[in-house]
């Protein structure tokens, strides 16, 4: 499985830094990426995720783009008004990248669909709009032992959290009670600057593709907190709840079983 | 153990522009073995300059002479 000269000079630039490599380029390749949600986070976080050259993502969003999303979410531009989110993702990321192959999924994540929409991906990057929807994400990715990249935004701040199953925090563990419905404002009611959404879904990219390649050292056990109003970055320490109920009962791995890059 | 393989390979880089003369570079380096020895013919001008320097950077042992650029790689 070798790189074609199109890829190459397609990830000339990416290929040239020395904490990558073919091998970290090929990895990404083989590898599939369910987005969920494709919204403020979710457009920068595929987007990248495309240009990078990850080998499929899936897209998960039911809703219609509207005028309003407009300010936050830059794969849908004002043509694309009333149009499917899921689709004209894969349409822009098709654009973007014609290597990636891209499937949208014109649902709503629920109890009943999360195990099916989830299994078989690499990496799960939680792009969702709800606290429901999160930890319902969470707790299927826990079951399923797939690595989780979370992120929220609100305003001017954001937040992120890179999980691996088993060995590092889950959600639940790091934020265990679950606000009351209602209880923290949405984007629809408190409000958010777009390029919050561009600096959190872009880690959120970051995060994931270090978590397929093994490149660099992801956010786990770490919850990066940014507040743009100050450009001031706080990273706060987590770790593992025995008694969580979504991952607690999960079988720690010995230290040394951390994927390791391959360096050239 | 000391029976590094001492086989070699050429890359002909002619015609081929900064940076992608440099990538190919590395991934041939990446596909061969430490002590194995990649002889590069690039063109005068940038790539001569800049392959040479990154390959050192990244560790590897460099020589040249009027045609090749020789690297063992590390």
């Amino acid at each position: 499985m070798t790189l074609t000269d199109a890829e190459l000079e397609r990830y000339s630039r990416q290929l040239v830094m020395p904490e990558w490599s073919g091998a970290a380029q090929e990895r990404l390749r083989s590898a599939g990426a369910m987005v969920i949600g494709a919204g403020a986070l979710g457009c920068p976080a595929a987007t990248y995720l495309a240009a990078a050259g990850i080998g499929r993502i899936g897209v998960v969003d039911d809703d219609d783009i509207e005028l309003s999303n407009l300010h936050r979410q830059p794969l849908h531009l004002t043509p694309d008004v009333g149009g499917r989110k899921a689709e004209n993702a894969m349409v822009k990321l098709g654009f973007l990248n014609p290597e990636v192959v891209v499937e949208p999924f014109p649902a709503r994540l629920e109890d009943l669909n999360a195990e099916a929409l989830l299994a078989g991906a690499d990496v799960v990057v939680d792009c969702s709009d709800s606290f429901a929807t999160r930890y319902l994400v969470n707790d299927t990715c826990c079951t399923l032992g797939i690595p989780l990249v979370e992120a929220g935004v609100l305003g001017l701040s954001g937040l992120v959290l890179s999980i691996r199953p088993g060995e590092s925090a889950c959600y639940r563990c790091a934020f265990p009670v679950e606000p009351p419905a209602g209880s923290v404002p949405s984007c629809r009611e408190a409000g958010v600057l777009g390029a919050i959404g561009g600096v959190l879904g872009s880690l959120q990219a970051l995060e994931a593709i270090k978590l397929v390649t093994g490149v660099g050292e992801p956010l786990c056990d770490r919850i990066l907190q940014f507040e743009g109003a100050t450009a001031a970055p706080t990273v706060i320490a987590t770790r593992r709840r025995a008694d969580c109920p979504a991952c607690g009962d999960l079988v720690r791995p010995a230290p040394t079983a951390a994927a390791k890059p391959e360096r050239v | 153990m000391t029976s590094a393989p001492p086989a070699s390979r050429e890359l002909d880089l002619t015609g081929v522009p900064c940076p992608l003369n440099w990538v190919r570079t590395r991934l041939a380096l990446e596909a061969m073995l430490p002590g194995q020895e990649l002889v590069v013919r690039l063109d005068s001008g940038e790539p001569r300059e800049s392959v040479p320097r990154s390959a050192r950077e990244e560790g590897h042992l460099v020589r040249e002479d009027a045609e090749h650029v020789r690297i063992v790689r590390r």
